[in-house]
């Protein structure tokens, strides 16, 4: 047992630094923008995401052979640490680097590895994920948007929803039912999808923080060639379901971020009055704060510890729905106590120190629980595939 | 970067583990509650043999030397399977601490034998209204900010009978003086309260994880409405939400033995991190763990009450889980 960084990851540590301290103007012009704005916001994203690819961070996670850094697992966590720290713009082609991408590794063609994976590196192509349906959300094996064989073609008519980054996304990875005879599992095919092929239309969805987020996406009679599915026909499940658990893997929930936000929340709580006093005087608030360093400490630990078994050359399956689970609920606690600080002002849109943005800090966190499977699902593959309880 | 146990380490945990499931079985832990002295002698010599009593106790004073991230698993072990011999008392803070703080006579005469398990030593430290185990041959009493080493002649010991009937507590009065008097200095009697605390917790979660597995089995058993209860959601929710909780708080009370061992600055955080996050998995377990069993649990003739007595015991000692978050809170706040 030994916390210590190695001479080679600490230098690797200074790398990374150095070259955000070395972007700090690119870096603050372009995290003031948001890329959902499109026009010439996507466009600054879309130079930084460049940039990265120019400095060798663009896919710090990928194998060299496919122009990665084939970092080890503390280095992309390192990575992922500087980068969070130093405020650095969000990654506009999350999906590309951290779903699609992979997944092509392990299930894609050598054409199909050709065509997309450096092009999602340097950022030209941006991708966006059709998986949930209005009627297939947990129970997403109940997709019914077909594809029918035509020729070299498959005719693609259906609705997928929730579509992140629709309205500007270069391709999109698709869950289609191939065989509506089949086992609600065995008839479903993993496919590539231009987003520019005619018959796609993208209707942005207001989230309730009033911002555009995701988007309904139709597909009417689209064409796309049969060589654009990934793995066999009638195999998707399978492909989506390694996507998946990338996406609940690595992906998503840095301990740096909650660490971050933990101390945001300490100094809110310094500042904000109550009572006679402020919040940080009142013995529940203070009882809470503590708490709170507690589970983002415990989810860092976790974490760290994942990541040695890991690096160990153990497996990671279904376990990755304990981390999601963990700091999913850690962050719909911890943005409840922001508000509680805040007390009556957490509704005061504007004219409160910064009662919207704690808000809409909120709102996201609320989201957590739900997207990537919700905490419900988790539990049920916690459930049944690690501790292994029987089926219903 | 490594956040795991080395092989040996792993293989003494293993070796300690198969012992004990042999031999301190339930059916022992309940002739352990009737037995007079609530102590086995064999096994305490034979964790002396194996090397666990003397694990923490210097080479130069015929211990092995190791540190908590060594010891940190068998006290899992000792939760686990609910070792009613005091190795946390002894092995965690006593013997350590008369090496670290005991006057050279004190060390020459008692820690060769706490090696072998023919000496024991336990602890009283301020705040406690009870010694576990004060029979020892040497109890350390924190008195005035003081500690000292006091032997059966110092002591007038008067039993407390405990809900679990493997923990044997006493009223202790104790004549101390320049005689008996160790070094408190650099904070010797924080580092006994810290070291304790912490492997209070690593108990707690090892006996979490036992009720948890011991849930899960029964879950995978028992049929209700011609299914097994462990096909229901409402069960298997509540067990993936308590597994999570006793799955993290090991990532505490491991991190917190690494923090003591390098004597880190923050070493006491870092400890009440564990005692608090491990003292609540451990109620939730204890919780669900009935919960689940239902009826039967509620028995006593079923061997679940011997480790919901033992987690609900151990939950109070050296700091609660609200202690400790206000220990937390008060260090959040004087910071900056």
């Amino acid at each position: 047992m030994d916390f210590e960084l190695s001479a080679e990851d600490a230098a690797f540590r200074d790398e990374i630094k150095t070259w955000l301290e070395e972007h700090r103007d690119r870096i603050d012009e372009t995290s003031r923008e948001t890329a959902e704005y499109g026009g010439k916001a996507l466009e600054l994203h879309r130079a930084w995401e460049k940039e990265l690819y120019n400095g060798g961070w663009a896919g710090v996670a990928w194998p060299k052979e496919h122009g990665g850094r084939d970092a080890s697992l503390f280095q992309q966590a390192i990575f992922t640490e500087e980068y969070v720290r130093a405020n650095a713009p969000d990654r506009i082609n999350r999906l590309g680097l951290g779903l699609i991408g992979p997944t092509l590794m392990v299930y894609g063609n050598e054409v199909q590895k050709k065509d997309h994976l450096a092009r999602i590196l340097t950022c030209d192509e941006i991708w966006c994920q059709g998986f949930s349906e209005p009627g297939a959300g947990s129970d997403l094996a109940a997709l019914r948007t077909r594809a029918i064989r035509d020729g070299d073609d498959f005719v693609i008519n259906g609705q997928k929803v929730w579509t992140s980054q629709a309205s500007y996304s270069d391709w999109i990875f698709l869950l289609v039912r191939t065989d509506t005879e089949a086992p609600k599992h065995e008839g479903i095919t993993f496919i590539l999808v231009d987003m520019k092929s005619p018959g796609i239309e993208v209707r942005p969805m207001v989230q309730i923080n009033g911002k555009a987020g995701f988007a309904e996406t139709f597909f009417t009679d689209v064409r796309v060639p049969a060589s654009n599915v990934v793995d066999k026909v009638n195999n998707g499940w399978k492909v989506a379901m390694a996507t998946l658990g990338f996406e609940r893997g690595t992906g998503l929930g840095s301990p740096v971020v909650f660490n971050r936000q933990w101390k945001q929340l300490v100094e809110l709580t310094r500042e904000t009055p109550r009572y006679d006093g402020v919040a940080a005087d009142d013995p529940d608030i203070r009882r809470r704060i503590a708490q709170g360093f507690i589970e983002t400490r415990v989810f860092e630990l976790t974490s760290k510890r994942v990541l040695s078994q890991l690096s160990k050359g153990k497996s990671l399956g279904p376990e990755a729905s304990l981390s999601k689970l963990y700091w999913s609920e850690m962050e719909a606690r911890m943005a409840e106590l922001e508000l509680d600080t805040l007390g009556p002002r957490a509704e005061l849109a504007t004219g409160s120190p910064d009662g919207g943005e704690w808000y809409s800090q909120y709102l996201y966190a609320r989201a957590s629980t739900i997207y990537a499977g919700t905490s419900e699902v988790q539990k049920n593959i916690i459930a049944q595939r690690v501790l292994g309880l029987p089926k219903e | 970067m490594d956040f795991d146990f080395s092989d040996e380490q792993y293989m003494l945990r293993d070796s300690v583990r198969d012992f004990l499931q042999k031999d301190c079985t339930p059916a022992e832990v309940r002739r352990i509650w009737e037995d007079d002295t609530g102590r086995s002698p064999e096994r305490w010599k034979k964790l002396g043999e194996m090397g666990v009593l003397g694990l923490t106790i210097p080479e130069a004073d015929g211990g092995a030397g190791m540190d908590e991230v060594d010891l940190v698993l068998l006290l899992e072990e000792a939760g686990r399977n609910l070792l009613p011999e005091p190795l946390l008392e002894h092995t965690a803070v006593g013997a350590p601490l008369l090496a670290r703080a005991g006057s050279e006579a004190q060390k020459a005469e008692w820690l060769p034998r706490a090696t072998t398990g023919q000496a024991t030593i336990s602890i009283g430290l301020a705040g406690q209204p009870y010694v576990q185990d004060a029979t020892a041959d040497v109890v350390i009493i924190e008195e005035n900010g003081e500690l000292h080493a006091a032997t059966q002649d110092r002591l007038s010991l008067t039993p407390l009978k405990s809900v679990d009937g493997a923990r044997r507590l006493f009223k202790v009065t104790a004549e101390l003086d320049d005689a008996t008097r160790m070094s408190s200095a650099n904070g010797q009697a924080q580092w006994a309260f810290d070291h304790a605390s912490a492997a209070t917790a690593a108990e707690l979660v090892g006996v979490a994880d036992a009720m948890l597995q011991r849930t899960i089995a029964y879950a995978k058993e028992r049929e209700q409405f011609g299914r097994k209860i462990g096909s229901f959601q409402g069960i298997q929710h509540k067990l993936a939400e308590t597994f999570l909780l006793v799955e993290s708080a090991k990532s505490a009370v491991y991190y917190a033995a690494y923090a003591l061992a390098r004597g880190l600055d923050d070493a006491p955080i870092h400890v009440s991190v564990a005692k608090a996050y491990a003292g609540d998995a451990e109620r939730r377990a204890n919780y669900e763990a009935l919960q689940i069993h239902g009826g039967i649990g509620f028995t006593w003739e079923h061997d679940l009450h011997l480790w919901l007595k033992r987690g609900r015991a151990l939950e109070a000692q050296y700091g609660d889980s609200d202690w400790h978050r206000r220990r937390i809170a008060d260090w959040v706040y004087a910071a900056g």
